[in-house]
């Protein structure tokens, strides 16, 4: 599971029992689901489990795991009951057992070995298209569409442009959905990006296109458009192949309204508004990909945010007096420089500066964590940097730190106080329990109390625990 | 029974702690919910923003920053 698809889960695990059955009906979406979102471990579960014809006892799921290997397993289980791909079954008062969820075992099937006439995986146009286009345009198209958004967003707020000259390449739409995703807020006709617009624009990009699709599926029902339909229209896109044009007439009307947001994007491209086919672009096509196949065939991160510096070619030098040289002239890496760095000096196709403690702590408090700029400056450094271990000079890892340090002294986290328990062994069961799950975050054996980031599994827990002793 | 309280952990310093426990005194115990020892408390997820501007503020008026020294480029 990639970082960038970890949030999507996130979304898609908040989403009610019946949309996940709704969107389960399409193939697409359940092998989408399977290969993206799961953990590997629970992949294994469900390919056991898929051509099981009754429910599988819990005692025998439990065998094939060595004992210290539980958490593994609870998480596993979790994620699959959150998902609501499998379903707990109390077969007597002391025997459980799993089953997957029927839809969602069908549609896997059906995606695995083929059959049917659901054309979930979308439908290729079988007329020649006289227009056709070729990869190499798609992914241009693609790079400058996401490239208008993101320096829309950064570009006013460093001053390097005022936002009317910047906004005429973002559409309408787009605009008020970055508004929408409190990614930008716009104060006396300027546009300035917020915390979550910084974490927004240091991602890689997969991560970026998912973020700004959650926003968007959030938003979709007050465009009157159902979230299934959505959702199940981007998981497709994830499955289409680059390069191959699709025909719009077998989408539905919601499908169709999101084709044209999703072209102002550069996730899809058509040669028209009235076009009757569409491409999908590099970035519908990475969509529910894993970020390992990503890497090693066709990197899109480097291809698109590193404009006029393909082949993942790094350009930052920093030296240990702070002094940093980027070699780029593309307007968008050196607005996102000037966001934590005192840049002085622009040649044709050099920036120089220095990180200054003014400089990280303006950052700071904007909302970039020094993790996040560390991370961006050592997976852009020059390949002469590269070779060095670590990649950036310790001393200023180290000072970027400090200075983050001075000027945040407190670490927060949301979530819930677990406390009053009745005696020390339900405590200690309970405080397992969490732990198991990975939600524990902090807590303090003496006062019995403990902070978890997410309470649903939990109190189901208790629930259940609290109905088995009333009988 | 167990309870669940929804709410944001807040660590930190000892230091920083009694002044978000000063600060919260000051404002008729409107930020803090409960109070976990040494270097936790637990806060009104609705207030925390305003706790970590206030705590900024306090932090600029008790402790006088050396001059920056920036100056040479």
């Amino acid at each position: 599971m990639s970082a960038s698809s970890s949030q999507a889960l996130e979304y898609l695990e908040l989403l009610p029992g019946s949309v996940h059955k709704k969107l389960y009906d399409q193939p697409s979406t359940a092998l989408a689901i399977f290969r993206c979102m799961l953990p590997h471990l629970a992949k294994t579960i469900v390919m056991a489990m898929l051509y099981m014809t009754g429910p599988f006892p819990a005692n025998d799921l439990d065998a094939w795991f060595r004992s210290d290997a539980k958490r593994e397993k609870d998480k596993a289980i979790s994620v699959l009951e959150r998902l609501h791909i499998i379903m707990l079954r109390q077969e007597t008062s002391n025997q459980i057992s799993y089953q997957l969820t029927k839809r969602f075992a069908q549609s896997l099937r059906q995606a695995l070995t083929g059959g049917g006439t659901h054309r979930s995986f979308g439908v290729p146009s079988n007329q020649p298209d006289a227009k056709r286009v070729d990869k190499a345009f798609l992914d241009e198209y693609a790079r400058k569409q996401w490239e208008n958004i993101l320096f829309y967003m950064v570009g006013s707020t460093v001053g390097l442009a005022d936002s009317n000259a910047l906004g005429r390449d973002v559409g309408e739409g787009t605009k008020a959905l970055l508004k929408a995703g409190d990614f930008v807020r716009i104060a006396h006709g300027r546009v300035h990006i917020t915390r979550t617009g910084f974490e927004f624009v240091l991602q890689e990009v997969n991560a970026q296109v998912w973020s700004l699709l959650i926003v968007y599926l959030k938003h979709a029902s007050q465009l009157n458009m159902s979230e299934t339909d959505v959702l199940s229209f981007l998981f497709m896109l994830g499955s289409l192949e680059l390069g191959q044009d699709y025909t719009t007439t077998t989408l539905s009307p919601t499908q169709l309204q999101m084709l044209e947001d999703l072209s102002a994007f550069g996730i899809v491209y058509r040669s028209s508004k009235e076009a009757s086919t569409f491409y999908p672009t590099r970035l519908a096509t990475t969509l529910t990909s894993d970020s390992v196949s990503l890497s090693t065939s066709e990197p899109i991160t480097n291809s698109l945010s590193s404009a006029g510096h393909r082949a993942g070619k790094g350009y930052i030098i920093i030296e240990t007096n702070y002094r940093l040289y980027a070699y780029t002239s593309s307007l968008l890496q050196i607005a996102v420089l000037s966001l934590f760095t005192k840049l002085t000096t622009r040649f044709p196709n050099l920036v120089s500066g220095k990180l200054t403690k003014e400089s990280i702590t303006r950052a700071v408090r904007l909302g970039i964590s020094s993790s996040q700029i560390l991370s961006y400056l050592s997976a852009h450094a020059h390949p002469q940097m590269q070779k060095n271990s670590p990649v950036l000079p310790p001393t200023v890892m180290d000072q970027i730190r400090l200075w983050e340090y001075e000027g945040e002294r407190v670490e927060t986290h949301n979530g819930f106080l677990m406390k009053d328990f009745g005696s020390e062994s339900e405590f200690r069961e309970l405080l397992e329990y969490a732990e198991s799950l990975g939600v524990l975050v902090w807590k303090n054996e003496e006062k019995r109390v403990f902070f978890v980031d997410r309470v649903e599994q939990i109190s189901l827990y208790l629930n259940n625990k609290k109905r088995t002793q009333d009988r | 029974m167990v309870k669940a309280v929804k709410g944001v952990l807040v660590k930190c310093d000892a230091s920083i702690k009694a002044m978000l426990v000063d600060i919260d005194n000051r404002h008729h115990n409107e930020f803090i919910i409960e109070d976990l020892g040494e270097e936790h408390v637990l806060v009104k997820e609705s207030k925390i923003a305003e706790l970590k501007q206030r705590l900024q503020d306090t932090m600029k008026e008790r402790l006088k920053e050396p001059e920056s020294s920036d100056s040479e480029a």
